[in-house]
């Protein structure tokens, strides 16, 4: 066969895109069913309140409405409990009813469901449903709700304290006693709302005869959901099926198990065997969609002479919102781990509580707890660097450890992988051609004009992940399928929604059989045809995901090298060689598709072997992986109104060896755009009575195309050992390495003023604030 | 939110605490009164129509008076709910005697909180303070014409709403006089408009 | 997100429209672009009983840049205003401030009428009526039509000077003289309204002494407002820096309550008018911008 470039390291378009471009994906909303039945959901208007009654008389009688149900019926039908899968030793935790029941606690709030033969009607009903609420105080801070006399979310808690949660090593008191300076900065990470273009939405069906269950849902983790559906509604986990269709973005608000998919479940049961649909609206997803961050706390590093990091101590406050969900407790925990970002120290203490308030929950949103930590450390060395004369860039480099130090063992007690975080600060300072922005930064300062520099040094955790350490399992599975025609199926456990697998899964195979992209699919999402995985999240598809497809393809060829052997008349299997899809041994050869066909036919086989040519495996992660980099941003900042333009943006990132360029690089972009979006403008805001005043994209500022600036991008590659393929995983590192590259350059354009650090999001009015705050 | 400023009425204390805490007064003046019916003594149920450019509600609920101290200190509550979500608000005035050149005026000074939620709140914050305090000023502006229109020589009306009735009836009669006229003005231009046609 | 039900009516003449407006009274509403009204009846913040569709009704989207007033119809969408060569050629303002509308699908179907009838306190065509001084005209039930002038049209939050049961048909502008004209806009990162926006033109010969100045703005008062004080100060003057930046610190004249919103307080508003305003007339007056 012809010598072919290899497909894995090249950039190729998506074999996704032309679909989804032409309209021709089919979410959830897409799929087609006869007799098809809608569902509305009634929420609660108000933060925190007794329900006094509710009558939902006029709403059943009303033409066309199916029915209408509240907590009443889900108890009556034993439906159980929206679960958390991160409940933290000594953890607080509430019941968390799918509908609620006599007390709203989130505007927003599920309390009934109306289902009917069409959406219009459905809605219709909602307005018709009675409602009487009895008003209590809300608290919406999560410092206050710490306070002595704060309004409980849950009574039965006696507290809104959920859980406290710490990792330490090492003498921190120590450290900051014989500190020549201790830095210390408060810092807020605002709550953000995910905002995937494709809101969530549910189709389920029952059929009462054989029991089974179909669930079509918008969702990262279909095996995860299944598992946790079957215990909830009562039926066999081989009953429940679920199926994730095209899912048009998640960034982790996905990743979780919601009262509405149970809700539908419900539903399609007792109305069998219509299929019923609940698609979300906007500012349903904007109010009962998980919300991303809400971590309030201080960070402080004790500092030695030459601004070496001794240790750092993090106490914070995580809001929960007013129910965990799936894994809202655990976030925080790897801001925890993550807080001593890319730097080495002897000690380390860090605290954190976790909070109820009367808002949605908070869980994973891309970076899931390590965009706070690389924030907030990042922010605390450009301070250190800015109070003891010390140049940014410097000061990062003193503390990083070299190479040669990897596996290198955290203060918090993680094992870095690899990684080489000097080489890719140099590089990228050397791609923005630092001593000339620095010189050109002088110049311009000198005629009146704001410029500042930023840069931000990462490590960050992923390809979550062994699985002791992950609440639901951290390994992969892959089934890989030889048709009779030498076609290759590829079922993968993961479940990506915008990632790009079936395209990279199919150049790892097309590789690995010497075949063409072709003649690969990969399938993912459908538990009644996919094997059990655990699915999409934390950056984990090729590094996991990809390992468990390699094992399943190297198991599928040394079954066949016994069957290749057998027809090439070779002495022995290891007589045979594979390659560029052909089988050799001696002058002989047979091509892959040859022996499919032969495996299947099984009319000349030897003994011993199985007809068929396919195999499952699984791969367990030893360990984490952990991707690193230097972003380095340059803005100006309008004096007279303080809106930042963007002059540069340069990232150096390294997730180890890349599969597919293109689409690591489309996986940096999206990761900076969302940090834009977090730096600059976005905020979910809750006024003090419980109201989401952002209700809808009018008021929420995701960033556009035009918001950003060109992103030059360029790697460097330090492979892992964790997984064979080298690969650490990018989807979350663009989120976590810019944020802090973009505030720390509009903090240092505001240097004139004595400006040391603002809370994002820094939007205009608050840069102009304190620059006439300071007065110059 | 917070609403608070303050309005001149041009009568005493007493007259216009009273006009305040009438049932009538309040149906005519309270902006987009749809009913409004006295449920106990200082009790009434209320429907109000409430719009602002294109959003438009109503609301279903409460206006309770307490904290009554006549003629200076009044506190209003309202509480409703409707397709546009809740409204609650609180709002205390105090009525002080402002005597200029010889005429009877009140001062009333009003500080208060509204609070809505739901749909409209999720995404009209920008507009629903501005629209509060144009209710509030068109109450206000009710009230005054009130005090004036108590101040002037029309015969008290015996029961409620007839004296206006008539009014309009009258008013009616003679809108029609005019638009017959204007309609008879402007035939020409509507059939050159006619024969122009096209798009 | 489902409205409720509603009939629909789409009249065929401007006096059907009337007609229904008068006998659907408070229960019917006009249906320009819908750029506003639909997202309203979406999030059933609003639930008219009947829609009055006015897109068959003609004459009202014609654009004429020849005469004197330069004529816009009603129902002219903010896209073909933007688009019109003609009229960049004889009042370069009405294309530039079109185009900062929305995006290019909302101003595919936005229409001039619409965005002043609903007078949204944020919305750019105010402000470059008011600068320009149009003659807004609407017509009422029996042919009553009525030449508004656009500085008594805006009276109040969302409050204009419409009488019920009427509406825009034609909004008429003087033909500006030589000068210059500039929009500054400075949009609300969702939504695109505007925080501060400020339409200015300038009428002056080469001698650069102000003729004729008008400046719009809006976002940042209750209603958007023609800055007076600033008109004021730079008519009879030369147009340089420092006439307009001092002319310009007046933009917020005699707005004691601007709009105060999670996004810019009412300080910060009155500040980007009097900074943009200086920008506007800037641009305006040929003057290089400002860093």
């Amino acid at each position: 066969m012809s010598e072919r470039e290899p497909y894995v390291g090249r950039r190729i378009k998506r074999t996704e895109d032309p679909r989804l471009i032409q309209g021709l994906g089919r979410y959830v909303d897409d799929l087609r069913f006869a007799d098809l039945h809608h569902v509305s959901i009634l929420r609660s208007p108000h933060a925190h309140a007794k329900v006094t009654s509710l009558d939902a008389s006029k709403a059943r009688s009303a033409s066309g409405v199916l029915a209408v149900v509240t907590v009443d019926d889900l108890d009556r039908a034993n439906v159980g409990d929206v679960p958390c899968g991160a409940v933290l030793s000594g953890m607080k935790k509430p019941t968390h009813r799918p509908l609620a029941r006599r007390k709203v606690r989130f505007a927003g709030e599920p309390l009934a469901a109306v289902v009917a033969p069409s959406l219009a009607a459905a809605r219709d009903a909602i307005d018709l449903i009675a409602v009487e609420y009895d008003p209590l105080s809300a608290v919406i801070d999560p410092e206050a709700a710490l306070k002595p006399g704060a309004p409980l979310v849950h009574e039965e808690l006696e507290t809104n304290r959920a859980f406290d949660w710490s990792v330490s090593s090492g003498d921190i008191e120590a450290a900051f006693k014989s500190a020549a300076r201790v830095a210390s900065q408060r810092i807020v990470h605002q709550r953000l709302i995910p905002c995937s273009i494709e809101p969530r939405g549910v189709v389920a069906q029952y059929f009462p005869g054989d029991r089974q269950l179909t669930l079509y849902t918008s969702t990262q983790i279909p095996h995860l959901v299944r598992t946790m559906l079957a215990g909830v509604i009562g039926l066999p986990e081989n009953h429940v099926r679920v199926v994730a269709p095209e899912v048009g973005g998640g960034f982790g608000s996905k990743l979780n198990f919601y009262a509405e998919e149970i809700l539908l479940a419900f539903l399609a049961m007792q109305l069998a065997p219509r299929p019923l649909k609940w698609i979300e609206t906007r500012p349903e997803n904007f109010a009962a969609t998980i919300h991303g961050r809400g971590q309030v706390g201080t960070i402080e590093a004790a500092v030695n002479r030459d601004g070496r990091i001794l240790g750092v101590r993090y106490r914070s406050i995580q809001d929960l919102g007013a129910y965990p969900q799936l894994l809202g407790p655990a976030i925080p925990t790897l801001t925890g781990l993550m807080a001593a970002g890319c730097y080495k120290m002897d000690s380390i203490l860090v605290e954190v509580t976790g909070v109820y308030t009367n808002q949605m929950s908070t869980d994973a949103y891309r970076g899931a707890g390590r965009p706070e930590a690389t924030y907030q450390i990042e922010r605390l060395m450009d301070i250190i660097a800015d109070e003891m004369h010390i140049d940014p860039a410097d000061l990062r480099r003193r503390n990083m450890p070299h190479p040669e130090e990897f596996p290198f063992k955290t203060a918090t007690g993680l094992t870095y992988d690899s990684g080489n975080y000097r080489k890719a600060l140099d590089r990228a300072l050397e791609i923005a051609g630092i001593e000339k922005l620095r010189e050109e930064q002088r110049t311009l300062r000198d005629q009146g004009r704001l410029i500042g520099i930023g840069i931000s040094s990462y490590a960050e955790i992923c390809a979550l992940g062994p699985s002791a350490a992950v609440p639901a399992g951290g390994w992969e599975s892959a089934t890989v399928r030889v048709e009779p025609t030498g076609k290759v199926t590829i079922l993968t456990g993961a479940s990506p929604h915008g990632q790009g697998e079936e395209t990279t899964f199919a150049q790892l195979a097309a590789d690995f059989f010497g075949i063409s992209l072709e003649d690969i699919l990969v399938k993912h999402g459908d538990t009644a045809e996919v094997q059990y995985g655990i699915g999409t999240f934390g950056s984990r598809n090729m590094a996991v995901g990809g390992t468990a497809l390699l094992r399943a393809m190297e198991r599928v060829r040394d079954k066949a090298k016994p069957l290749a052997a057998h027809l090439l008349g070779a002495a022995s299997p290891d007589a045979v060689t594979f390659s560029g899809g052909t089988f050799s041994a001696g002058d002989q050869s047979i091509s892959f598709a040859e022996v499919a066909n032969a495996a299947h036919r099984a009319a000349s086989i030897p003994d011993g072997f199985e007809p068929g040519l396919s195999a499952t495996a699984s791969f367990e992660p030893k360990n984490f992986t952990f991707p690193f980099g230097t972003h380095v941003c340059v803005v100006e900042v309008d004096r007279e109104t303080g809106d930042v333009t963007f002059l540069r943006y340069v990232a150096v990132d390294d997730c180890g060896k890349a599969i597919n360029p293109l689409l690591v690089d489309g996986q940096i972009h999206g990761g900076i755009a969302q940090s834009i979006g977090q730096a600059l403008y976005e905020e979910a805001i809750y006024d003090e009575a419980g109201q989401l005043v952002t209700g809808e994209l009018m008021d929420y500022a995701i960033p556009k195309a035009h918001q950003c600036p060109h992103f030059e991008t360029e790697r460097t590659e330090t492979p892992t050992d964790v997984n064979p393929l080298g690969v650490k995983g990018v989807g979350e590192a663009g989120t976590i390495g810019a944020t802090p590259a973009i505030v720390n350059a509009v903090i240092d354009a505001l240097e004139p003023f004595g400006v040391t650090h603002i809370d994002m999001p820094l939007k205009p009015e608050k840069i102009w604030r304190l620059m006439q705050k300071e007065g110059r | 939110m917070k609403i608070e400023g303050s309005s001149t009425i041009q009568a005493a204390p007493a007259r216009t605490f009273a006009l305040l805490i009438d049932e009538d007064v309040l149906r005519r003046c309270v902006p987009g009164v749809r009913r409004l019916i006295r449920e106990g003594e200082d009790r009434f149920a209320v429907i109000l129509d409430v719009g602002f450019g294109s959003v438009q509600g109503t609301y279903e609920g409460r206006v309770a008076l307490s904290e009554k101290v006549p003629p200076s200190r009044l506190q209003i509550a309202v509480d409703g709910q409707g397709r546009l979500g809740f409204v609650r608000g609180k709002g205390l005035l105090q009525l002080e005697s402002d005597e200029k050149s010889g005429a009877h005026l009140t001062r009333i000074a009003y500080q208060g909180e509204v609070q809505i939620g739901g749909a409209l709140a999720s995404v009209g914050q920008r507009m629903v303070q501005g629209a509060a305090k144009a209710m509030v000023g068109q109450f206000f502006a009710a009230i005054e014409a009130e005090a004036k229109a108590a101040e002037s020589p029309v015969p008290v009306p015996v029961k409620h709403g007839r004296l206006r009735n008539l009014l309009r009836w009258l008013r009616s009669i003679l809108r029609g006089l005019f638009q017959r006229r204007a309609v008879r003005r402007a035939r020409p231009e509507r059939n050159r408009a006619a024969s122009q046609g096209g798009n | 997100m489902i409205p409720s039900t509603f009939d629909y009516a789409a009249p065929q003449t401007l006096e059907d429209v009337l007609f229904l407006l008068k006998s659907g009274g408070a229960n019917g509403k006009l249906l320009s672009g819908g750029q506003s009204l639909i997202p309203v009846l979406k999030l059933r913040l609003a639930a008219p009983e009947r829609l009055i569709d006015l897109g068959r009704i003609p004459g009202l989207r014609r654009i004429n840049a020849e005469t004197d007033p330069i004529s816009i119809g009603a129902m002219a969408t903010h896209a073909s205003i933007e688009d019109s060569e003609a009229l960049r050629a004889v009042c370069p303002l009405l294309p530039q401030v079109a185009g900062c509308i929305g995006d290019r699908q909302v101003r595919n179907r936005g229409t001039i009428g619409g965005s002043l009838a609903n007078a949204d306190p944020a919305a750019d065509w105010p402000a470059a009526v008011l600068a320009l001084d149009a003659e807004l005209v609407a017509a009422g039930f029996g042919d009553a039509v009525k030449s508004i002038p656009a500085r008594k049209f805006f009276q109040g939050m969302m409050k204009t000077a419409l009488a019920p049961g009427s509406l825009l048909v034609e909004i008429r502008i003087r033909r500006p003289a030589s000068g210059g004209a500039a929009y500054q806009k400075v949009r609300q990162s969702a939504s695109g309204f505007a925080i501060a926006g400020v339409a200015a033109i300038l009428e002056y010969g080469p001698d650069r002494v102000g003729k004729q100045v008008g400046i719009g703005i809006t976002g940042v008062a209750q209603y958007p407002y023609p800055a007076t004080a600033v008109e004021k100060a730079l008519v009879g003057k030369r147009l340089d820096e420092k006439t307009i930046a001092a002319a310009s610190q007046l933009a917020g004249e005699s707005i004691d309550d601007p709009i105060s919103d999670i996004h810019a307080s009412g300080n910060y508003r009155l500040h980007l008018a009097r900074v943009h305003c200086a920008r506007a007339l800037r641009r305006a007056a040929g003057l290089n911008p400002s860093p």
